[in-house]
């Protein structure tokens, strides 16, 4: 622990500027000129660039690097600023742009199919989301709840301390990942046939000529289905996991029975 | 694992964290709701990023479930959100702290920053629970009395 902290001091020093900048932004704290605000946002700003800058140097293209900056730093900023809004309306702004930097994020991680599919999802909740903030939230101008938080430095002391431990176990243990290298169909089929010539020629015709395979073997990625395509998504889907979208349908239906049995119904009067 | 994937992952992390926070300190129901919009995209983000780095496409898969689960999530949160702002008539999260049990502490009560719910008058008439916690039976007498019983049915 306290070799970390030597070793990582940008990390430490990016965590604790973040905080307190969270602690200063947070509402019901004295900060309510704007000038304090910005002053604030400054060193949230500060702490988090320079917690993002702790982890190494990474070897990816100048293109590779600023999209990281502006989508990694834009998701974190936006979440900071959605949770210490005052107003509901500026919080479901940013937390719209929030959603765009992650698929930004998404984008660079070679998952485009997820990028779009985020978004169109993300729409349509960021939406209705606006229309209930509008009709419940804004009746009676800036309520008193908005404008307090509670138990802000005990929460924020708490999550940042969880922050720190999950940065230090990402930064001193480094597994390494062996990627099996995909073995070849001419291979595999001249391997079986030596294995099946040491056996007794009857046997030949009852052993089935399948070999071994992985665990959702459909969902890893060769050279024909890379990462991230379509059409390896979409093998690993109803694949490997086709019971798992059944479930998922399920629950979707459920999900909306649900909201429509929770939800007022119209004979209980308006809002 | 590389620079390059650490990195992902600590943002990942920092937007969970972010979310935490927002979830546990904002009184707003509608807030909380997106806070935990915003820890479900750090997850995301994580699977993502575990699934460039085995070269697999399970982490993808697994984050389609994942927006699954949150479109049902936000579905029935909004639901629940209009059914509570019907009997409060406010978003205010601390208008529900009369759900606890009686003997327990008020959470608005031992805020450093002395927040208090604003009841609006007229509705206290919100459900309680009643107290959890029965005194327990002395257990001789109890199965006592039950083989009574049983007898005396039998």
């Amino acid at each position: 622990m306290t070799e970390w902290l030597r070793n990582y001091p940008t990390a430490v020093a990016g965590l604790v500027l973040w905080a307190i900048g969270l602690i200063w932004l947070m509402p019901g704290r004295s900060a309510t000129a704007p000038r304090a605000q910005t002053l604030g946002l400054l060193i949230t700003a500060a702490g988090l660039i320079t917690f993002c800058f702790s982890c190494g140097k990474p070897q990816a293209e100048l293109a590779d690097e600023v999209m990281f900056w502006l989508f990694g730093v834009g998701a974190l900023l936006c979440g900071v600023l959605m949770i210490t809004a005052r107003n509901p309306v500026y919080a479901a702004l940013w937390f719209a742009l929030a959603t765009l930097s992650t698929c930004g994020l998404f984008l660079l991680q070679s998952a485009p199919f997820l990028a779009a599919a985020t978004i169109i999802v993300y729409a349509g909740a960021v939406i209705v989301t606006f229309l209930f903030v509008i009709m419940l939230a804004q009746q009676s101008g800036a309520a008193g709840y908005d404008r307090r938080s509670k138990q802000a430095l005990p929460a924020i002391v708490s999550a940042f301390v969880l922050l720190g431990a999950i940065t230090f176990t990402l930064q001193s243990d480094t597994p390494t990942i062996d990627i099996p290298e995909p073995v070849a169909q001419s291979d595999r089929s001249t391997s079986e046939s030596r294995d099946m010539a040491a056996l007794p020629a009857e046997l030949i015709a009852v052993v089935p000529a399948v070999a071994p395979v992985a665990p959702n073997a459909l969902s890893k990625a060769d050279s024909d289905h890379p990462v991230g395509n379509m059409k390896g998504l979409g093998r690993s889907l109803f694949g490997d996991y086709l019971f798992a979208v059944e479930i998922a349908g399920t629950l979707l239906l459920v999900a909306s029975i649900g909201a429509i049995a929770i939800a007022p119904r119209r004979e209980q009067g308006a809002l | 694992m590389t620079p390059d994937d650490q990195r992902f992952l600590l943002v990942g992390a920092g937007l969970f964290v972010l979310g935490a926070i927002g979830f546990l300190t904002r009184r707003n129901l509608i807030l909380m709701v997106l806070s935990a919009e915003l820890m479900l995209h750090g997850v995301s983000l994580t699977l993502v990023t575990f699934g460039q780095m085995h070269q697999t496409n399970e982490g993808q898969a697994f984050t389609i479930f994942t927006l699954t689960v949150a479109a049902c999530e936000a579905g029935l949160a909004l639901s629940l959100v209009l059914a509570l702002y019907r009997q409060s008539h406010s978003l205010d999260i601390s208008m529900w702290s009369e759900l606890r049990e009686p003997d327990a502490v008020s959470p608005n009560s031992d805020g450093p920053d002395g927040v208090s719910a604003e009841v609006a008058p007229g509705y206290d008439h919100l459900p309680t629970l009643t107290p959890a916690g029965l005194v327990p039976k002395d257990p001789v007498r109890s199965s006592a009395t039950a083989g009574k019983t049983a007898s005396a049915r039998s």
